[in-house]
């Protein structure tokens, strides 16, 4: 079938007929937006490993939540909607055949950002270097989960949502995980 | 996990919290991997070069636009398709019942005079069989072009640019 041109996009209504599909008014998204975009970025870049891919992850996620039939409570259940879409995108990125799924952080670029809390910028860079290779090496499911819990901040029951996880089960994978890394970072280190 | 969270962890932290990680393997071990974590999402999101809210309204609308009228178009695509559909049937009635018409015992009847005939100008068949098949040779590439060539400016003339 025939891609449809932006002339002919003309003869199918205003602008606002596509907006009116939308969960949300433009203003509204703006400052959804500004609050959740860094962060969202964030976990797409380091899941992938692949900062480029994130930009296109990003617009495909904040699209689906648009078009998305939902009705949340709150900015925070707003926010874990947005991040189960951006999860179920790296999941299905990852089935493709012939897809690198082991996300391998840029170190290089990592230690041109200096860490403005940190007095010691070399220290930091190199954490962040041992981090990507350690990560790397767990489970996709294990990075996610660490992820989501320690950088993001999210609840248990936040997670089991966007993981499609039983809440119960969540402490224990989260511990295994956890175990995981530490003795990853540790033996990066010797 | 809040002194990590408000970047307490460690040089700010509680004493006592900081003695206990020490010797616990289990809180050391969330110590560190949180604050490594939460230091690299930091560091991701000061990098992240999130597009302009504008941009990704814009980018979305049109893409709403498309999709509504590619599904406007496609109950146009389907009608075609059963009309082609209709017509093939149509036309595979049509020769179902004009083979059953013919009377083929007539048609070997005469098959079987023709050869007969044939048989008796032998000579000069096998005279012109002789000269077309030294020309064959340029006919048959060119009805083998047309068969190739047919397709690709079929396609060429349809398709869209």
């Amino acid at each position: 079938m025939r891609d449809v041109t932006l002339s002919e996009l003309d003869g199918f209504g205003a602008a606002t007929e596509a907006e009116e599909a939308f969960q949300m008014d433009e203003d509204s998204f703006r400052v959804f937006y500004e609050r959740t975009a860094r962060p969202v970025w964030a976990y797409l870049s380091r899941m992938t490993g692949d900062p480029r891919l994130a930009d296109d992850l990003l617009q495909e996620a904040y699209y689906r939540f648009l078009r998305a039939s939902v009705a949340h409570e709150n900015d925070a259940h707003r926010r874990n909607y947005l991040f189960r879409i951006a999860t179920n995108l790296v999941r299905d990125l990852r089935r493709r055949p012939g897809i690198d799924s082991v996300p391998m952080a840029d170190g290089a670029h990592a230690i041109d950002q200096p860490d403005p809390r940190s007095a010691d910028v070399a220290a930091g860079a190199a954490r962040r270097v041992d981090l990507s290779r350690a990560m790397a090496r767990l489970k996709p499911r294990e990075r996610d989960l660490l992820w989501l819990a320690y950088a993001q901040g999210s609840s248990h029951q936040e997670i089991a949502e966007m993981l499609g996880l039983k809440t119960a089960s969540i402490k224990l994978l989260l511990f295994r995980a956890r175990r995981r890394l530490a003795a990853l970072l540790r033996g990066g280190r010797t | 996990m809040e002194a990590v969270a408000f970047g307490r962890w460690p040089e700010h932290a509680d004493e006592g919290l900081t003695a206990h990680v020490a010797t616990c393997a289990v809180c050391g071990d969330l110590a560190e991997v949180a604050r490594v974590l939460h230091d690299d999402r930091d560091a991701a999101c000061r990098e992240a070069p999130a597009p302009a809210a504008g941009m990704v309204w814009w980018r979305a609308t049109i893409r709403a636009r498309a999709e509504a009228a590619r599904t406007a178009t496609q109950p146009i695509t389907a009608l075609q398709g059963i009309a082609a559909a209709c017509a093939v049937g149509l036309a595979g009635g049509l020769v179902s019942v004009a083979w059953r018409s013919i009377d083929w015992t007539a048609w070997m009847d005469r098959l079987g005079g023709l050869v007969g005939h044939l048989e008796k100008r032998r000579a000069d068949i096998a005279a012109v069989s002789a000269l077309a098949t030294s020309h064959a040779l340029p006919v048959l590439l060119g009805l083998a072009a047309c068969l190739v060539l047919a397709p690709l400016v079929l396609y060429l003339t349809l398709a869209d640019d």
